[in-house]
């Protein structure tokens, strides 16, 4: 099935790095405008259904050995579940500590003219 | 009735009294002994109802406590039990004492004890290397010193401890353990001036026996939370005489935690409970023993992994497993050999069998 593109408002509506629940075709997603990108996502944590839109997105200590310097890396790019704070890759919805089996669905979602686009 | 061979991985040897340990120390700490009258500091706090923990038929004949004589305790656990292999782990309180440098002359008085009174007593004993918590650095050296002899073939210390083992003021006994090839084992039992309970002190010898299991628990998830498997990929730990009934829940519980606090602990990259089963093993005894045998089963089928378990008797104190009747009939024959024997030949790397 071919997706089509969805007008979801003006990119102003989606405040830099803070979460937006909006209801697209009849799903709910949670947007997050960064600088230089803007990301869409299914807004149900899979865990226990909490809205991801009422997390938070940041950054997230990268792997490193005991002892090392502790990096803050993907700043922008992670979302956390507001309840109990599992955290997903923006770009790719899927979570950093089970990849594979626990994810969200992304959609393709860019800025276009000052308004934002997803697509569905 | 003579049982298949069997290793037991945690029996106990004892000196008698601390002038068991002079001949292995210097002039001077055997002076400062002799004429202080200072005794061995205990590794318990509570009366244990049983003297010395001990069975009762366990004194030998010959005089001694319990554990103290070679040719005896051969008699009674190696050959009544066809016992091929047994990991010895003395029970000396050396971390109690507060003298560093006398502790640390305990510590090597013991390991040059076990390898002079019973090592070369029989070859069928193998023991562990007492080390002193308290200074790492020193039990570090005396890992490497005294693992030459591959029938030492395991570091020990005690579960009770002033700080949890996977703090980085540990890591070089961790360090010096997989240098030398082998593992740590964590053994019930220790005290350092901690409530030996996380609810402060306890008033009876059941409540510090059953709840020994806490602190276990404080430990397998400090060695893994402070990432001591990544930072020594080869340690293995085995976990002495703490059950193995409860490890399945705190597996559960240490996962759903991992899923939303990872970023405090960025080296852990996998779930803790997959860490969990790749480097630790845990001895059988005292053997969990639910109204229906079965529920083991359970228990099994959640830790998921068949070489986890390894026999262990305890000998020779009051809660000894028999070889014969501590693992219920409901164990599975192929699982049963590798309890009894085969784990511990993979885990402790018998140089002689």
């Amino acid at each position: 099935m071919s997706s089509r593109t969805f007008d979801i408002g003006p990119a102003e509506a989606f405040p830099i790095g803070e979460p937006r629940r909006v209801a697209v075709n009849g799903r709910a997603l949670a947007v997050v405008r960064q600088p230089n990108a803007i990301y869409a996502a299914r807004d149900v944590c899979p865990h226990q259904g909490a809205r991801l839109s009422d997390g938070h997105a940041t950054g997230t200590a990268l792997p490193c050995l005991p002892g090392e310097e502790i990096v803050f890396g993907k700043i922008g790019e992670i979302l956390v579940c507001p309840w109990h704070g599992w955290e997903y890759d923006l770009r790719t919805g899927r979570s950093l500590i089970d990849p594979e089996k626990t994810r969200i669905r992304t959609y393709p979602a860019r800025i276009e003219n000052g308004r934002a686009l997803v697509e569905m | 009735m003579k049982t298949q061979a069997v290793i037991d991985a945690d029996a106990h040897n004892y000196i008698n009294s601390i002038a068991d340990l002079l001949p292995y120390m210097s002039e001077r700490w055997q002076t400062y002994i002799r004429s202080s009258g200072m005794q061995m500091p205990p590794v318990s706090h509570l009366p244990k109802l049983y003297e010395l923990a001990a069975r009762r038929d366990a004194w030998p004949p010959g005089g001694g406590k319990p554990g103290s004589d070679p040719d005896f305790m051969r008699e009674q656990l190696l050959d009544a039990w066809n016992i091929d292999a047994a990991v010895l782990n003395p029970l000396v309180g050396v971390s109690g004492i507060r003298n560093l440098d006398l502790a640390n002359a305990a510590m090597r008085a013991v390991n040059e004890w076990v390898e002079a009174v019973w090592l070369s007593a029989d070859e069928r004993w193998h023991a562990s290397i007492t080390v002193n918590a308290y200074d790492a650095e020193a039990s570090a050296a005396e890992v490497r010193r005294a693992a030459q002899n591959r029938r030492f073939n395991q570091v020990l210390l005690l579960v009770r401890s002033h700080a949890p083992y996977g703090r980085r003021e540990f890591r070089p006994i961790f360090e010096a353990a997989a240098d030398m090839d082998i593992p740590v084992g964590i053994h019930f039992g220790g005290g350092t001036g901690n409530p030996i309970t996380a609810a402060g002190w306890p008033s009876y010898y059941i409540e510090d026996h059953t709840g020994m299991t806490q602190a276990f628990e404080a430990q397998l998830i400090s060695l893994v939370c402070e990432g001591v498997f990544q930072s020594i990929p080869s340690t293995r730990v085995c976990l002495i005489e703490g059950g193995f009934a409860w490890l399945p829940a705190l597996m559960w519980r240490l996962d759903k935690n991992y899923r939303g606090l990872r970023s405090e602990v960025p080296w852990l990259t996998e779930f803790p409970s997959e860490i969990i089963r790749r480097h630790f093993a845990a001895t059988t005894q005292p053997m969990e023993e639910p109204e229906d045998p079965a529920y083991l089963l359970d228990i099994f089928k959640m830790l998921d992994c068949d070489q986890f378990l390894l026999f262990a008797t305890d000998y020779p104190h009051w809660d000894f497993d028999a070889p014969d009747k501590a693992i219920p009939s409901v164990v599975p024959d192929d699982l049963r050999q590798k309890i009894m024997r085969g784990n511990a030949l993979k885990f402790y790397e018998f140089q002689n069998l």
